[in-house]
């Protein structure tokens, strides 16, 4: 009896689900060209390239998304595209989908594919991966990146141990201690602890194309108290991230995540490589960019990577008293209606002054 | 006979009861010969079960921190039946700024006089109740110049690597801190609002009365030291001491509120506390997301709509809990210096 209900009930999720992506859906430009790399592993990572205009002014730059999202964080529209941005500019734009994101490999045991990749699996297969594809397309030179959120944790994580091809690399909302005593970090850890298994998939993709008639809706509802400021972010907007660049976490990286968050630390799994100590060996230039009403990434938490680095680094806090028109929030960072020219150029600036 | 008569009621006047209930001013002279003004708010009851409280105000504020006509955090612990001290520090409210004071003479001169003026009312420990750049030198002045007679802290914002936090902070102390100009005209009342203010729940008025009657100028020298302490993330305190070599070796249980929104000592420059002290410090960051109506800036945390439950319970909570079986000792302790509990 209960099956009578729950195909039809899942099959109408499934048609909404599918209504909202397609709604909001939002080809890439007919210039983008889709690469495939492969990792150490076997897995088949898509990046996609955004042809500089005009005559190269700068090094090609590769742009890495967060967790639960792919690479059309960085590309999400005409007006929200650090990719096409950073083309405009006279820079060879790259982004990537890490694996389990977009197009690149999803988890399938049948072709060897298993679950369980966790954060250390990223910044030492995927990561590496797609520095090596964009240096070898384009001359093999060093290349300058930009990682959000876990994106730029990933390049903590791959400069801390001697990863090498960066010349350049600014973080944006990516912090380094997630031990901050809010009142839902004992939910989070129990709620991973009973839900989410290593090898299981958190299906992030689904759930947020489900919600999409509903998401902005809500004056500080609580996904936008976490993840954006409505003063930079526009509510179409808003919709298109979630219905086409939210995307599935691991089992693997959300319980290495969580373990961040219960111990303080930010390390391997394994607990034998300690990233943040590490980061004080880093001479990579890095610009660490926060915003001030980032209630995920908070600037404490970020700032904690600025003070672990060796150096040369920089700090910038993107915020109204810093000359914003108003604080930004998470996903502000890179898909707010202003950060074309609040924060974009600031990085730009940053690769430019340490150009080698 | 004048001079006699004067020195007979110098006493009574250095005690007035001010005209509100339980509230008393005395006059403390530090040993430099500055005045410094000593708020005492007594509960009803006396208060003697539990140790007296001492606020300490920001740089730039005075006793209107914590008790802006009859409300605030002084009035709050007090009638949660604590014994509150609210000591004005030099260039603060109605106590003295000579001519050049500097920033470290808060730590050397002040806070001792007035710890030692608290003592000779009420032995026994203290709990320290601290806000911002000011706060934090009360924190540095725990393990050396008030050694044993802090118990416990409750850390409001207070920045142990601060830097300048914006370009308006940085235009108001390299032209000599003149805070009370923030009172007047739209441009100054946005330049506190950005500073100070930002994004806060205040009570209608609240703010404007605490903009016109709250502010104090720091003075060319104190203003240079705190631009100075900004810029270079420390500050001397002579004698081959510093606020951060300080902060290394503070010790006393501490609980920190870091408000997201604070615009003036932003939450990343007080946070690192729990790294580099020797302390237990708890940390609670103040954001929407811990289910709260705003994100706190540097004046709503004591002024707020909801600063009440959102903050002085909280503290309270963290000042009256239990101390735990076998607490950690502070360093003070370790090598030989009683400790305040």
């Amino acid at each position: 009896m209960r099956g009578d209900f729950s195909l039809p009930a899942v099959a109408l999720a499934l048609a909404a689900c599918l209504g909202c992506k397609s709604a909001y859906f939002e080809p890439r430009p007919k210039e983008a060209i889709l690469h495939k790399a492969r990792t150490g592993d076997g897995w088949e990572i898509r990046l996609v390239q955004y042809r500089a205009h005009g005559e190269p002014r700068g090094r090609p730059v590769l742009l890495c998304h967060g967790i639960s999202a792919n690479d059309r964080n960085m590309d999400l529209d005409k007006d929200h595209s650090m990719a096409r941005w950073f083309a405009s500019r006279g820079r060879d734009a790259w982004t990537v989908s890490l694996r389990g994101t977009g197009e690149s490999d999803r988890i399938n045991p049948e072709k060897g594919r298993q679950g369980g990749y966790d954060f250390d699996t990223l910044w030492r297969e995927d990561l590496p991966e797609a520095i090596a594809y964009v240096r070898e397309q384009s001359g093999g030179g060093t290349i300058d990146y930009v990682g959000h959120s876990m994106g730029g944790m990933l390049a903590y994580a791959y400069l801390s141990q001697g990863g090498g091809g960066l010349n350049a690399v600014a973080t944006l909302g990516s912090p380094t201690r997630l031990d901050w005593g809010g009142m839902f970090e004992p939910l989070l850890e129990k709620l991973a602890e009973v839900a989410v298994g290593k090898e299981s998939v958190v299906p992030m993709a689904l759930s947020s194309q489900i919600s999409v008639p509903l998401q902005g809706e809500l004056p500080a509802g609580p996904v936008q108290l976490l993840l954006y400021n409505p003063r930079n972010v526009g509510k179409e907007t808003w919709k298109r991230l979630v219905a086409i660049g939210t995307d599935d976490i691991s089992g693997g990286v959300t319980l290495q995540i969580i373990g961040m968050v219960r111990s303080g630390r930010f390390g391997s799994a394994d607990g034998r490589l300690d990233y943040r100590k590490d980061l004080a060996k880093v001479r990579t230039p890095v610009l660490v960019v926060a915003g001030k009403l980032d209630r995920l990434a908070i600037a404490p938490a970020v700032k904690d990577a600025y003070r672990a680095l060796g150096g040369p680094k920089e700090w910038l806090l993107v915020s109204e008293a810093n000359g914003a028109q108003a604080d930004y929030g998470h996903m502000d960072l890179i898909v707010g209606d202003r950060a074309a020219s609040e924060v974009w150029p600031k990085v730009e600036d940053f690769f430019e002054r340490h150009e080698n | 006979m004048k001079a006699a008569v004067l020195a007979l009621l110098l006493p009574a006047l250095a005690q007035a009861a001010l005209a509100e209930e339980g509230v008393f001013r005395k006059r403390v002279v530090a040993a430099d010969g500055t005045a410094l003004a000593l708020y005492r708010y007594v509960p009803s009851g006396g208060g003697r079960g539990k140790p007296a409280v001492l606020l300490v105000p920001e740089l730039g504020f005075g006793r209107e921190a914590y008790d802006l006509s009859g409300s605030g955090l002084a009035r709050f612990l007090q009638a949660n039946g604590r014994e509150v001290y609210l000591a004005e520090l030099r260039g603060q409210g109605k106590s003295g700024a000579p001519t050049g004071w500097r920033l470290s003479q808060l730590v050397s001169l002040d806070l001792p006089a007035v710890a030692a003026a608290i003592r000779a009312e009420r032995p026994g420990p203290l709990d320290l109740l601290a806000h911002g750049y000011s706060g934090t030198l009360a924190l540095a002045a725990s393990e050396v110049e008030l050694r044993g007679a802090v118990r416990r802290v409750v850390a409001l914002s207070t920045p142990v690597f601060p830097e300048v936090p914006s370009s308006h902070a940085e235009s108001l102390f390299a032209s000599g801190g003149k805070l009370s100009g923030l009172g007047a005209g739209p441009p100054a009342a946005r330049t506190f609002e950005l500073l100070f203010a930002l994004g806060g729940n205040f009570p209608r008025g609240r703010l404007a009365e605490l903009r016109g009657t709250g502010l104090s100028d720091l003075g060319k020298a104190a203003s240079s030291d705190l631009l100075g302490w900004m810029r270079e993330g420390d500050l001397e305190l002579g004698g081959g001491s510093s606020v951060r070599r300080r902060i290394g070796r503070y010790g006393r249980p501490t609980l920190l509120f870091l408000p997201l929104g604070d615009n003036f000592a932003h939450p990343e420059f007080a946070s690192p506390l729990r790294e580099v002290s020797a302390a237990k410090v708890t940390v609670r960051v103040l954001s929407r997301v811990e289910l709260l109506d705003e994100d706190y800036s540097h004046l709503s945390l004591l002024h707020g709509e909801d600063a009440e439950d959102d903050v002085f319970e909280p503290a309270l909570e963290f000042l009256d809990a239990p101390e735990p079986a076998s607490a950690p000792s502070s360093p003070a302790a370790a090598d030989g210096g009683a400790d305040a509990r």
